[in-house]
């Protein structure tokens, strides 16, 4: 132990001259770089997610083509869920080993990779770092810090496919270094002509036509919303980046739905009004780094959804107020 | 005396050599046990379908000649030290039986894990109804820009059960 101890220590000095690059501020290359490749690139691979204490193993499919973008998400652990994207439209499945139905359907509108605007957000409000380099799952990588400016947001350490960009591993810590969530694959094929046969369901799975009950909601019934909310207590350098009336799957009425964005992570606030409060689920939940807060704020249930600390989901909860109050 | 075994256990001594080795090995129990060990390593190192199978029942025969839970436990230290002794034989041969089983038995391994699955995470989705507000967070969220549908993984993550801090 204590010699291998000595070992790193002396691999990092003897290492660390070699790499010129390391500690320097980068400009914004490397997000555009990794943005670029995420959305552009095609790849499969399988990777684990480790959070709370839990590892669980996925597989990523993603096909960019002349019609636009195609991927698919599926656990390897425990019970089949799976999430297709087709562009705009993503369909969730759930099943078991005999068959695969869709859960959900989702359309979005999806932002056009990192916008000049968001990309200078995220510049202000990160030191962003090259770090080590180092192999992972046999790819050559360059890791990239983002340290947060204050300890109302998550450090992001991401480690990108120095050839194609591709993020191979990616670390959520807190003010304290430990790891929150993270992400590594252990096995990536990049590029080359991949099947789209691999970016849809089962052919076990139920087809949408055959799920008579199913609603989908439509673009049409969302509003933009008018200013009727405020949320006072916005962490400095989170900026409203959408605020909407939408559908949202088990709720008879609209949800207002406002997103906040730092560049980097993004809060969500849901507000409706509060029926049946008492089944409801009120204060902190998590799930790795995504955290959630719920609480009643006069008739209305106020949810906030963030890949930020706890408190700041609490501290955006504890803030909302309806305009004119 | 271990080299001889080894080699006779190769089949490279002289007849008269191997004789006289056969010999101590009938006169002495101590050096039986150690043909039988050189046996169990050279099964083990080829991945002999039998070792799991004739180790196991060697073993589980050893565990029920073991007088050690049954006794009654006023006795006196001496005892008490013997007693935790064989504790400890059990254990380290309960944990040979697993390391063999997954050393040697590869098919065992997943098939134990299989179960696990099917009878551990049989909870149903969405389990907590805060699936929808997280997919609908998702979608917006500036992480999709850069680590694209991997961010699923929170809703598609098995493990359902908030933490309540």
């Amino acid at each position: 132990m204590k010699a291998r101890f000595l070992l790193t220590v002396v691999l990092y000095f003897t290492a660390v001259p070699a790499f010129a690059d390391i500690g320097r501020q980068v400009d914004l290359d490397w997000p555009q770089i990794i943005a670029f490749a995420t959305h552009q690139t095609n790849y499969s691979g399988t990777f684990v997610y480790q959070h709370d204490g839990h590892m669980e193993s996925a597989r990523m499919t993603h096909i960019y083509d002349q019609s636009g973008e195609h991927e698919k998400l599926e656990s390897m652990d425990g019970p089949r869920r799976a999430f297709i994207r087709n562009n705009n439209e993503v369909r969730w499945y759930s099943g078991d080993k005999n068959a695969l139905q869709v859960e959900r359907q989702y359309s979005s509108k999806r932002f056009p990779a990192l916008q000049p605007e968001l990309l200078s957000v995220l510049n202000e409000n990160y030191l962003i770092q090259t770090a080590e380099q180092a192999r992972i799952s046999g790819f050559d990588t360059q890791a990239i810090v983002f340290q947060p400016k204050d300890t109302l947001r998550y450090t992001h350490k991401m480690w990108a496919h120095m050839d194609s960009g591709l993020l191979l591993k990616t670390a959520v810590l807190d003010e304290r270094k430990e790891i929150v969530e993270q992400y590594t694959f252990i096995q990536l094929n990049i590029g080359g002509k991949i099947e789209r046969t691999q970016v849809m369901p089962d052919k076990s799975a139920t087809s949408l036509e055959q799920q008579p009950h199913f609603a989908t909601p439509s673009e049409t019934s969302e509003q933009a919303a008018t200013s009727e909310w405020k949320v006072a207590a916005v962490p400095t350098g989170f900026k409203k980046i959408m605020e909407k009336h939408r559908p949202l799957h088990g709720k008879k009425t609209n949800v207002i739905h406002l997103v906040f964005s730092d560049g980097l992570a993004g809060i969500s606030v849901f507000i409706e009004t509060s029926v049946n409060n008492l089944e409801k689920r009120l204060g902190l939940s998590s799930r790795g780094a995504i955290h959630v807060y719920r609480k009643i704020k006069d008739d209305y249930l106020v949810t906030v959804v963030g890949e930020v600390p706890p408190r700041t989901v609490i501290q955006v909860a504890d803030s909302v107020r309806q305009n004119g109050q | 005396m271990k080299q001889e075994i080894s080699t006779l256990m190769d089949g490279e001594l002289f007849d008269d050599d191997a004789e006289a080795t056969l010999d101590k090995l009938k006169r002495n129990p101590d050096i039986h046990e150690e043909w039988r060990t050189y046996h169990l390593i050279s099964d083990v190192l080829r991945q002999s379908d039998n070792v799991h199978a004739n180790i196991s029942i060697a073993i589980h025969e050893r565990l029920q000649a073991e007088p050690t839970i049954l006794s009654p436990h006023n006795r006196a230290s001496h005892n008490a030290r013997w007693f935790a002794l064989s504790a400890a034989a059990s254990v380290m041969a309960l944990t040979l039986v697993a390391w063999l089983s997954v050393q040697v038995g590869s098919e065992t391994a997943p098939q134990i894990a299989m179960q696990q699955s099917n009878t551990v995470h049989s909870a149903n989705l969405p389990a907590n109804g805060l699936d929808d507000y997280l997919m609908a967070h998702q979608e917006l969220s500036p992480s999709l820009n850069m680590h694209g549908m991997t961010s699923y993984v929170h809703t598609v993550a098995r493990q359902q059960e908030d933490q309540q801090p």
